[in-house]
């Protein structure tokens, strides 16, 4: 529901409420002047993580964002070639040039089968997965601008190769906040530590810093490890309360300025803060679960980090990403028949069995489900200095595979395809931008209305690109 | 002659051959030829042979035709083209909104060709007939098509209408901020008294317009407050706040003022501010492993800074140097530093024009408030500023090289050691060898390859641009080898140079006209007198006329490789006596005729683009193959990180120097570094010059420009430098600047609520001698400035006030402002007495795992990889980009630092100690202090004034309420577990074999407590291995045994009461390496000592154990179960992890639960732990003395207030 409000002094109350002071001016003066610049609606609630309107009806209220850092091969995973295997051994006709050497047609190492009623192909190591292929639409001819990891894990996570630009999360909250304020609204989970480029993958750039992501390491499983000063080391909480209502007694007696609405909302993040320390550790406490859905998505690190994403998600989460592990594990240059089934193995069960409970509790349809590389993998076998095969592949940002599911996704598609070799998007090239547009739009925005004005520009998450996947949509 | 005519022509016709099995059009030729002024150069080359070429008729513009446009297909392209295609967009570099920008088209070349419709791209792409399908969406009618095709039949008629520079004339003429400045009259005021300044003056006659009254003077307290944290960042002393209050005479006031401007402090907080500005970080941001990511010389140039506030350096002054200190000062100057502003950006993976784009905005929006980046792409769509000026800017950059420096010691560093020096030394040399080498070979390498690297100018599109990173082998060509080529032929180009003249024409020639024209071009070139062409060209071409440009590259390819294996061979002569330097190697005439010299300078000269320049590993190691790159970084490092240390001195910078050749700078299209068009000239950029108008005047000239843009921003006659500065000054005294946009002075900023105060100051600053002090000064002086607050007005006059001008744009009350982040850990550091005022030097952790460093906040050392997220949460400046102003956040993550995070729980614990012992000194008595007392004390300290009688009340009322048991903490079980270490006795050391359960019997002979707490591990001190307890460690998750026997970690565990218990344990050790932990669990039972683990020290056991099980764990993981050990109150269940045999990868993962089985002591249970259970990992806890006390719990919410934290 929009609530507009009906005059510039209203509205400049609703700002002051927002509990940011007119130094805050990106936002401060984007929604005084909406229309101008970037519209961002009004929702009821106060501060810079209140839950916002959307610009249209969303499809989808919440993103699951499962990145598999490092490239997961396309052709060994959702786009089958089996021409490779006609070809296996000799060079290809065209090698195009990516990070390192690679030599004649590889051919996947596993076997595809159709499945579902729409027949949608996929190899045996997503086997799981598979079981949804009709909830799941596959974009095949994904491109990406060059083939080194760090710059397309900022084109893939923000938009933009080289520059500090805001991730896809930061900008979701910038655009509709987040629907419990007693937690993060946009939480990044690997498990083992960073994946590379660290936090800028899930940074707020030129956004106001609360937009930032919140990085948890699945591996701890003390809430303090998970959530930066979350518990006390020095006071319980019921001397907590005593502070607080202290705390408030003391803010009214010497308020010097009436009505200011700054001093209000800080009073106000005072109580989020407390409660957001018992809301906080109910979220991770897997405990909570029955014992059957612990053992649906399994007792290892993947299992419980998609488990707790299923209870955060639930509680109003709006965008998690759930990373692979710390480096970039699916980077398989060698041995990627053993590695990438062994990935695989990690993710697939925990995967299936979070579209199955999605499905039990009625959020898949308003769930978007992504799942992901920062690019692909070549169909010519990788060639080390000396020249021998490495029996892995190189990255590939001509085409890749990503698939989503869920909210407003029209499942059992291929969208798009690479040449027959899978090296280069060739039928519907789609761009990262196309991506981020249609997630934004599934989450009722226009890509081209959420703006920013920064550095006397407006900036975009698809900056002059982006084209809604209509074809994809339900 | 003739005879090497033969030759080359031989070659070339074999060449040709060659190049049939090579595909060779070229897309970027293509784009040369179709860029007209590049066509434009093409005629200053072969004088006037171009013209009369062009392929249409103008179209007749008679009012008809014109009539006709704007009824059928003006709509059209306004409808379906230009959102896209037009002033915001250029899709395929094409626009579709003016006749002009139809010719010159786009990437693929000109859209229309006037008459001839069929042959437009802008007919086939809207008749969907090529690769190129437009509109992308859905397609034109017919009859919309009909339109076109017929406009574009009957000559594209299209009216003239205002240019685009027109347009920008207007605005540079028009747009306030670009306007000289003046200054202006003190406006008359209806209450003289109220104005102490002209500052008044102004905002008074701005009040008096909308019938607003100022609000009354603030009292003192605030006003010393205000002065206190404006000008430093920190609090006053309550002593200072009192003995101020009671002095009102006049003068008071400007002698605390003074004070302060002259104290460190004040250097320090305002540095602060323009550490902002320079997207200061002590790191490069992300780099690849082989790189070094701190910055040796960052806190270098932030002492510099503060230390430029200190000394109220002039501003225009501050600013010559950050940008050209390397013309203006001495070598060895410590204002060399002042560079860092352009140095210490983001590195961006080495890439070049993110580099640079990086130093244009800083320069362009930290000085001069405008917002250049966005003609990286396209001119800027408000502001006046062109693609073109944007690269004539990046030409400045492109012609600064960076350099290491030595400066002289600025004071504070030790002094340097021989010893320092020479390792230093050693290593430098290590490296210069390497390079030295690496530049030879590499150099060597494109001389040998010259011919391919010349093909390689055909198919440039197959060398990936800088971020597109391979891997390269010593046998690939280097793409940025490649590229240098490319930028030494356009400098030939610029320059006319004889020897590529005929690469020039022949490149202008479009590819698929080539057989057409290619005999045109040459008979043009054929004319040319001999000082325009090398005779060896002339000669050779004149045999054999190219079929294809692919020819005329490998025939210069050809040619080239030809002089460098007659160089070599006479090279080989020449250098069999001496071993020559590479310099007098290139230095050297090879070849006795001049002609021939000159081709091989192109090799070997100075600025030959084969000659590696001797640059720091920043600008050149993406030249060279990467194993070189990968060696020679890690010699770098060698030398970095020896600077990096602690205990080095500070004489490091790095500064920029002009090049000694001059690049280039060609505009690259929609910001594409692949789509180079026209070169421009490094020129200032007209919004910001008072010659808008004058090219001449704006000229940059000589070297890399830098000089002079320095001089032409930092000039009392630049529109903007000044203004931007006050306004910038202004916002930090006010909250919110004159100008709202600190940064965008351009069109879409707002007006400034008060342009002719802006501009006063602006002129007042100028006068005073760019002295910023002096601007303080005046505004901590006026009126405007002393007001109280918005609750200081009577209520009715609020009311109006909040009518007319909810915003306080017009300053009718002076409004408080949130701390920034460092000015509120600042301030806890300083009311508990901790802050510890080292000025300057090497930067630190913040929060380091443990304890927290006491010095300013300014000094922590900011990675820009991992900004704390404490510091994003507050609204900490962006160290990526340049930040104009910090936001002002309210979020609970804010909240839940100040009530959880330790560092205000010690700040609190501190202070209230002091308290009570200061004052128990002066009661001169061993009782405690009455809590009243205290609670007064922290108030006076916190907030700089006496408690009301009603807040007393609310203190006392909470300082007497009951306090929880200390004991009882969060975790209710984690008083149950202590953390040690001891000896062990082991006898029956049976089997081994990985997986038997009791291989030993373990005694515990000794048991310690572990001394140190970081934070998440107790440890033997803050670095791990401890000099005296080695590596034993316990941490929530396990830990790390001891070296020996003699110091085996042990978790103890006490039981609280007499119960029965089960036992959970999974133990892991994960490395395949070593011999793996042996894993123990001791009972003892009888023992005579308490669950204090402090007062057990040394305590050898002698009451009976009992090991109920021991395993060796060695790359495994191990579990163990007990469902039912009695036990009795005051027992221990030892958790002992010992090394085995070997001290080798010994970290271990042990996680322990314990739970009652039976109901035990029914009392107890409700105290301490009504759940009975006890969690290894759960429980984990530092000291207990982190508890704090009611009256520390009061100075925590005390230093949380919103008065605390609320400057008025």
């Amino acid at each position: 529901m929009t609530q507009r409000f009906p005059s510039t002094t209203a509205r400049r109350t609703m700002l002051q409420q927002c509990g940011l002071g007119l130094g805050g001016l990106g936002l401060a003066s984007l929604l005084c002047d909406g229309r101008a610049q970037g519209d961002v609606a009004e929702g009821g609630g106060s501060g810079p993580l209140a839950a916002r309107s959307p610009h249209f009806p969303a499809r989808a209220k919440r993103i699951i964002h499962f990145f598999l850092n490092g490239g997961p091969s396309h052709v060994d995973t959702f786009d089958p070639k089996p021409l490779l295997t006609k070809y296996a051994g000799q060079p290809l006709s065209t090698t195009l040039t990516t990070e390192r050497k690679t030599g004649a047609a590889f051919p996947s190492p596993f076997k595809f089968r159709r499945y579902g009623e729409s027949g949608l192909e996929i190899s045996e190591i997503f086997s799981r997965t598979a079981q949804f292929a009709d909830d799941i639409a596959v974009v095949r001819s994904m491109h990406a601008a060059v083939p080194n990891h760090e710059p397309s894990l900022m084109l893939m996570n923000c938009g933009d190769s080289v520059q500090p630009r805001p991730s896809v999360g930061a900008w979701l909250m910038y655009g509709l906040g987040s629907e419990n304020e007693n937690l993060p609204g946009f939480i990044a989970m690997c498990p083992g530590g960073y994946p590379i480029k660290d936090a800028e993958n899930w940074q707020a750039g030129f956004l106001p810093g609360a937009y930032q992501g919140t990085f948890i390491d699945p591996q701890h499983r003390e809430l303090e490890r998970l959530i930066e000063n979350i518990r006390s080391g020095h006071a319980s909480l019921s001397d907590q309360r005593k502070q607080l209502d202290l705390l408030a007694r003391l803010n009214s007696l010497s308020a010097s300025s009436p009505e200011d609405p700054r001093l209000e909302s800080r009073i106000e993040s005072f109580e989020l803060a407390y409660r957001m320390q018992t809301e906080a550790a109910e979220a991770f406490d897997l405990s909570q679960e029955p014992q059957a859905i612990r053992e649906a998505y399994g007792d290892h690190v993947h299992g419980r980090q998609t488990l707790i994403a299923r209870r955060l998600l639930e509680r109003g989460v709006r965008y998690l990403q759930l990373w692979h592990g710390a480096g970039q594990p699916w980077d398989n240059h060698a041995q990627i028949e053993a590695n990438h089934r062994k990935l695989a193995a990690e993710i697939d069960q925990p995967i299936a069995a979070l579209i199955q409970d999605l499905k039990q509790r009625g959020m898949f349809d308003e769930t978007l489900i992504l799942w992901g590389g920062e690019f692909g993998r070549t169909p010519t076998v990788e060639l080390g200095s000396d020249g021998k095969e490495q029996l892995g592949r190189d990255h590939n940002h001509y085409g890749f595979s990503v698939w989503m599911a869920g909210g407003g996704i029209r499942g059992g598609v291929a969208y798009g395809a690479t040449d027959e070799f899978g090296f280069k998007a060739v039928e519907n090239p789609t761009s990262v931008h196309d991506l981020h547009a249609t997630m934004l739009y599934l989450m009722g925005l226009d890509h081209k209305r959420l703006t920013y004005r920064y550095a006397g520009r407006d900036f975009r998450l698809t900056d002059v690109h982006g084209r809604v996947i209509h074809d994809i949509i339900a | 002659m003739a005879g090497m005519n033969a030759i080359l022509l031989l070659l070339v016709i074999f060449a040709s051959s060659l190049l049939c099995s090579r595909s060779g059009t070229a897309q970027s030729l293509s784009e040369k030829g179709s860029d007209p002024l590049e066509a434009s150069r093409f005629h200053w080359f072969v004088g006037r042979a171009g013209e009369g070429q062009t392929p249409f008729r103008r179209g007749s513009q008679s009012l008809e035709e014109i009539d006709f446009f704007e009824r059928h297909v003006r709509p059209i392209f306004v409808a379906h083209c230009q959102e896209c295609h037009g002033a915001e967009t250029q899709w395929g570099s094409l626009r579709v909104d003016s006749r002009a920008a139809l010719l010159r088209g786009g990437d693929h070349g000109p859209a229309i060709i006037p008459g001839e419709a069929g042959g437009s791209r802008l007919v086939t792409a809207i008749r969907r007939q090529g690769d190129l399908q437009m509109p992308p969406e859905e397609a034109l009618r017919e009859d919309q098509i009909e339109a076109i095709v017929q406009w574009i039949d009957r000559g594209a008629a299209w009216p003239e209408a205002p240019s685009q520079n027109n347009n920008r004339a207007d605005l540079l003429r028009s747009h306030w901020a670009f306007q000289p400045i003046t200054r202006p009259a003190i406006p008359d005021v209806t209450e003289p008294l109220w104005v102490r300044n002209p500052i008044d003056a102004f905002v008074l006659a701005r009040l008096e317009r909308v019938s607003l009254s100022p609000a009354p003077e603030a009292d003192r307290r605030t006003l010393i407050r205000r002065l206190f944290f404006d000008l430093t960042g920190m609090p006053p002393s309550a002593q200072a706040v009192e003995a101020f209050v009671a002095d009102p005479a006049p003068g008071a006031e400007e002698r605390w003022v003074e004070r302060l401007l002259a104290s460190p402090e004040y250097a320090q907080h305002w540095g602060r501010l323009w550490l902002d500005v320079a997207r200061y970080s002590d790191t490069k941001g992300y780099v690849y492993g082989r790189e070094e990511k701190s910055f040796i010389h960052a806190h270098v140039y932030r002492d510099w800074v503060i230390d430029a506030f200190a000394r109220d350096l002039p501003y225009d002054q501050f600013l010559r140097l950050q940008l050209a200190a390397d013309h203006l000062t001495e070598p060895g100057s410590p204002d060399r530093a002042a560079m860092g502003y352009l140095t210490l950006g983001r590195r961006f993976l080495g890439v070049s024009h993110d580099i640079i784009d990086d130093r244009i905005d800083v320069v362009s929006r930290g000085m001069m408030g405008l917002t250049v980046g966005c003609a990286r792409c396209h001119d800027h769509k408000y502001d006046p500023i062109s693609t073109a000026e944007y690269y004539s800017l990046y030409g400045v950059f492109l012609n600064s090289a960076e350099q290491l420096e030595r400066i002289e010691q600025t004071g504070h560093a030790a002094d340097i050691s021989g010893a320092w020096n020479e390792e230093h030394e050693k290593r430098q040399r290590a490296f210069a060898a390497a390079l030295q080498e690496a530049r030879t070979v590499a150099a060597q390498r494109m001389r040998e390859r010259i011919d391919d690297y010349f093909f390689a100018q055909t198919e440039i599109e197959k060398y990936p641009q800088e971020g597109f990173d391979q891997i390269l082998s010593t046998s690939d060509l280097i793409p940025n080898l490649v590229r240098r080529l490319q930028a030494y032929l356009v400098r030939a180009r610029e320059q006319g140079d004889r020897r590529f003249v005929v690469w020039h024409a022949y490149a202008s020639i479009p590819p698929d006209q080539f057989t057409l024209q290619a005999a045109r071009v040459w008979e043009s070139l054929r004319q040319l007198p001999e000082e325009r062409i090398h005779p060896r060209m002339a000669s050779f071409f004149a045999a054999a006329p190219p079929a294809s440009f692919a020819d005329v590259a490998t025939a210069y390819g050809n040619l080239f490789a030809e002089v460098h294996r007659r160089s070599q061979e006479q090279q080989s002569v020449a250098t069999a006596q001496e071993n020559s330097s590479e310099e007098a190697y290139a230095a050297e005439p090879a070849f006795r005729s001049s002609a021939d010299e000159e081709l091989r300078d192109v090799l070997y000269g100075t600025e030959s683009a084969c000659t590696i320049p001797n640059e720091l590993m920043y600008t050149i190691e993406g030249l060279f193959d990467s194993d070189t790159c990968n060696k020679l970084w890690n010699l770098q490092n060698e030398i970095d990180r020896w600077v990096l240390q602690p205990a080095s001195p500070d004489k490091f910078v790095i500064s920029l120097r002009d090049r000694d050749q001059e690049y280039h700078s060609q505009i690259f299209r929609r910001g594409n570094p692949a789509l180079r068009g026209a070169v421009v000239p490094q020129q200032m950029l007209a919004a910001a010059s008072p010659h808008a108008d004058d090219d001449a005047a704006r000229a940059l000239g000589v070297g890399s420009g830098r000089l002079a843009l320095a001089d032409q921003i930092a000039r009392s006659t630049n529109p903007l430098t000044a203004r931007v500065w006050v306004n910038r000054i202004w916002k930090q005294h006010f909250g919110e600047g004159l100008v709202r946009t600190p940064s965008d002075f351009g069109l879409r900023a707002e007006e400034p609520s008060h342009r002719e105060l802006l501009d006063w100051l602006a002129s007042y600053l100028i006068d005073s001698g760019w002295s910023t002090q002096s601007l303080h000064r005046l505004i901590v002086q006026s009126s405007t400035y002393r007001q109280s607050g918005r609750g200081r007005h009577a209520p009715e006059v609020r009311q109006h006030g909040d009518a007319i001008d909810p915003e306080n744009r017009w300053l009718w009350y002076k409004r408080p402002y949130r701390l920034s982040f460092e000015a509120l850990r600042d301030s806890m550091l300083v009311v508990s007495g901790e802050l510890d005022r080292q000025y300057g030097g090497r930067a630190g952790n913040l929060f380091p795992a443990d304890g927290e460093p006491p010095r300013r906040t300014l000094y922590a050392a900011i990675d820009r990889q991992f900004v704390p997220s404490v510091l994003r949460m507050f609204d900490y400046a962006n160290p990526d980009l340049h930040a104009p102003q910090r936001s002002e956040t309210t979020v609970p993550q804010q909240s839940l630092f100040a009530l959880n995070h330790p560092f205000v729980a010690r700040r609190a614990q501190h202070l209230v100690a002091e308290i009570q012992s200061q004052q128990r000194e002066s009661l001169r008595e061993d009782q405690g202090v009455p809590g009243l007392r205290v609670a007064e004390e922290l108030f006076r300290r916190l907030l700089q004034r006496s408690p009301t009688a009603e807040e007393t009340e609310a203190m006392i009322a909470f300082v007497e309420a009951p306090t929880v048991d200390v004991s009882t903490v969060i975790r209710p079980g984690a008083a149950a577990w202590s953390y040690g270490y001891g000896g062990l006795e082991i006898s029956q050391t049976g089997n081994d074999q990985a997986d038997s359960a009791v291989s030993s019997r373990v005694m515990v002979t000794s048991w310690n407590p572990i001394p140190h707490f970081t934070g998440s591990a107790w440890q033997g001190g803050s670095a791990l291995p401890d000099g005296v307890l080695g590596w034993v460690q316990l941490t929530d998750q396990g830990g790390h045994p001891g070296n020996d026997l003699q110091h085996a970690s042990i978790r103890r565990w006490t039981a609280p009461r007499d119960m029965i218990i089960e036992i959970q344990s999974r133990a892991e050790h994960e490395h395949e390496v070593g011999d793996g932990v042996r894993c123990s669990i001791v009972h003892s039972s009888g023992a005579e000592h308490s669950s204090g683990a402090e007062h057990s020290a040394g305590d050898g056991r002698s009451g009976p154990q009992e090991t109920l099980v021991s395993a060796r764990v060695h790359n495994r993981r191990w579990e163990w179960k007990h469902d039912g050990i009695p036990v009795k109150a005051g027992e221990t269940l030892d958790f002992v992890v010992d090394i085995f045999e070997v001290l080798n990868t010994d970290q271990y993962l042990w996680h322990v639960l314990i739970r009652q089985r039976d109901g035990g002591d029914p009392n107890a249970a409700i105290s301490s732990d009504p759940t009975g259970q006890w969690d290894s990992q759960l429980d984990f806890v530092g000291p207990q003395s982190q508890r704090l006390d009611r009256l520390e719990q009061l100075a925590q919410v005390l230093m949380i207030s919103n008065e605390a934290i609320f400057i008025d």
